[in-house]
């Protein structure tokens, strides 16, 4: 089961696309730099999604509260406190992963449906920005404003621009090879046994409560890792921005459009729809503000009604008729 | 004493407009299973129509319904029709994913027309205010209680003694017998919905006067239809309405008695207390 995995690291492709990935900074303009790097927070965010809502089934709308920990949070430790960013990022990702654990244990000890589970996360999502907003220490309503990034390594500064596009292009690759090691691990077949059937997978003695806490828990502290690095990059940490429901939306429209519960497929969305709606808002944002968004929510329309899977799948099929018929048969 | 009478009494005017516009979420759930997460851009929707045609013809909102209402009803029955008719039958957390883009386009669309500044309808009765021994009640807000319980009454004499009425509760408890008995469930569902969106036009007229709106608020809106709804037992008439009550006055007391983020918090507690102990919401004494 594991050989997949290990394949993937083996790969020559992986690898050269990551290289090819790596020097993009000495081709492209700082603008392109910038739309890529926003591309790679999301490549990271919607992965590190993928993990609890494509796999294991359930749609959580808690997802802002990680990020929100990840970001305002070690930012106001770093701020309030003078407390290093790297401890910073690792106080966040636990206490990420403990709120993740208690969100998981609410689903299972009170047996919510799949609706519940959606509402009771937007509820928390919804209460932490009211938080956040309200409380002076996390920056309120008017947010957090870092340091001047001036690359020293040691106060998890990364040096602008190129900096910050490999340390996130990094973080990127992990979010995506922690879902190829989850998939094709014995976590990763119990996930989906209990997104395709819970009773089911109960009676055959998978341990329900285990494997969603630990689902939900590597998923948290990655989104909250990924926050952290995010506030980093962006300089000021804007409530409005990190721990808004909206951006868990976004993650679950990208993963959505890509391929929900696919190794590549949330990747694939977020490599898609960001420098598409970055181009748009660069282009229209001062003439029509909002244009972007309005975008999104028409592709993710379009492309739930041509191909409720995802694009992923839809590319795969395509590959496969183009290869001809002798490799079609392969799932 | 003043307090808590102004609280109550604040609670109980907005809690009956929060049952209305989550009584239309729940006439569509029962009916086809659909939750809109869309639903508060609707409400955004329809509040921003009322604020172009004032505007435009300086239209009161209580006056502009004339034209959102039958506007709103005809956009729900297209909506439903071309985008949420072709997912019944697929999973159904694609049907929500699809009201989250839809609630992004909305919401954005809006943006697009009037700007992100927060803006103002103004009515012939926005300041008026009556004045009860110590309590303050604005006007606006008792015109939205009681054409809201009119409205729920009506609904409910609809529910149950018209035939169109008697059709969706055919539908609601077993589509597939209510088809065999000649009902077309397509039609039913396609009304349903187009009805919901309709009610949500004079919500909005109703929540407009002495409100300021922006574009963004439409997710605050759903997910307070949303806590109603689900308190109230997804699709128990009353009990959405009773709701609709609670969530208002817990509001309000969170405003006027806790300070700062924990009174607004305030609501959202008590509906994840509710969730939690009493997980099919406050119907769990009737017989369903």
């Amino acid at each position: 089961m594991r050989d997949e995995f290990y394949k993937t690291l083996a790969s020559p492709i992986w690898w050269g696309a990551l290289v090819i990935a790596a020097i993009m900074p000495f081709v492209l303009s700082s603008y392109y730099v910038h739309i890529l790097t926003l591309a790679l927070v999301y490549v990271a965010l919607a992965s590190s999604w993928n993990i609890v809502g494509g796999m294991a089934g359930q749609i959580s709308l808690a997802h802002s509260l990680f990020i929100g920990i990840g970001s305002m949070f070690s930012a106001a430790l770093l701020l309030k406190l003078g407390i290093n960013m790297w401890l910073g990022l690792v106080i966040s990702a636990v206490i990420s992963g403990i709120l993740g654990a208690v969100i998981a244990w609410i689903d299972f000890r009170f047996q919510l449906g799949h609706l519940s589970f959606v509402l009771i996360t937007l509820a928390f999502a919804e209460m932490g920005s009211i938080v956040v907003e309200g409380w002076d220490f996390l920056g309120g309503a008017s947010g957090l404003l870092l340091p001047k990034d001036t690359g020293n390594f040691l106060a998890f500064q990364f040096g602008g621009g190129h900096g910050a596009f490999w340390m996130m292009l990094g973080l990127a690759a992990i979010c995506v090879l922690v879902n190829v090691a989850i998939l094709n691990s014995p976590l990763g077949y119990y996930l989906r046994t209990i997104r395709d059937n819970e009773k089911a997978a109960q009676a055959i003695g998978v341990n329900v409560l285990r494997y969603k806490i630990t689902a939900m828990v590597i998923s948290a502290m990655l989104a909250s890792v990924v926050g952290t690095a995010y506030v980093r990059y962006l300089t000021f940490a804007d409530p409005y921005l990190l721990i808004s429901p909206v951006i868990t939306i976004e993650i679950v429209l990208f993963a959505t459009v890509g391929g929900l519960g696919r190794a590549y497929g949330p990747a694939l969305g977020a490599l898609l729809l960001v420098p598409l709606g970055e181009i748009l808002r660069g282009k229209l944002g001062s003439t029509l503000p909002g244009l972007h968004y309005f975008i999104y929510g028409l592709v993710v329309i379009s492309v739930i009604l041509v191909t409720p899977r995802g694009l992923l799948p839809l590319f795969e099929r395509l590959w496969a008729r183009w290869r001809g018929p002798a490799v079609a048969g392969k799932p | 004493m003043t307090e808590l009478y102004q609280a109550l009494a604040q609670g109980l005017l907005i809690g009956a407009t929060y049952g209305l516009l989550a009584l239309g979420m729940g006439l569509v759930y029962g009916v086809s299973g659909v939750v809109n997460f869309s639903h508060g851009d609707f409400i955004s929707l329809g509040m921003f129509m009322c604020l172009a045609l004032y505007s435009a013809f300086a239209m009161d909102p209580y006056v502009s319904i004339i034209i959102t209402v039958p506007l709103m009803t005809a956009i729900g029955a297209l909506v439903y029709i071309f985008l949420i008719r072709p997912m019944v039958g697929h999973q159904f957390l694609m049907v929500v994913q699809l009201t989250l883009g839809l609630s992004l386009v909305l919401q954005n669309g809006i943006l697009m027309v009037f700007g992100g500044e927060p803006a103002r309808t103004p009515s012939f009765v926005e300041s008026k205010l009556i004045i009860l021994g110590d309590v303050v009640l604005r006007v606006p807000r008792i015109v939205a209680f009681v054409v809201s319980f009119a409205l729920a009454i009506g609904l409910y004499i609809m529910l149950r003694s018209t035939d169109f009425g008697r059709s969706i509760r055919a539908v609601h408890q077993n589509a597939h017998a209510a088809a065999l008995m000649g009902i077309n469930v397509g039609r039913v569902q396609v009304l349903t919905f187009a009805l919901g969106i309709g009610i949500l036009a004079l919500a909005a007229a109703l929540l407009l006067p002495g409100t300021p709106i922006q574009p963004t608020q439409g997710l605050r809106y759903t997910v307070i239809t949303l806590l109603v709804v689900v308190l109230g037992g997804m699709t128990n008439f009353v009990g959405i309405m009773l709701g609709g009550l609670i969530i208002g006055i817990a509001e309000a007391f969170g405003t006027i008695y806790l300070d700062g983020p924990i009174g607004l918090l305030l609501p959202y507690i008590i509906f994840v207390a509710i969730m939690l102990f009493l997980p099919k919401g406050l119907t769990w004494s009737s017989a369903r």
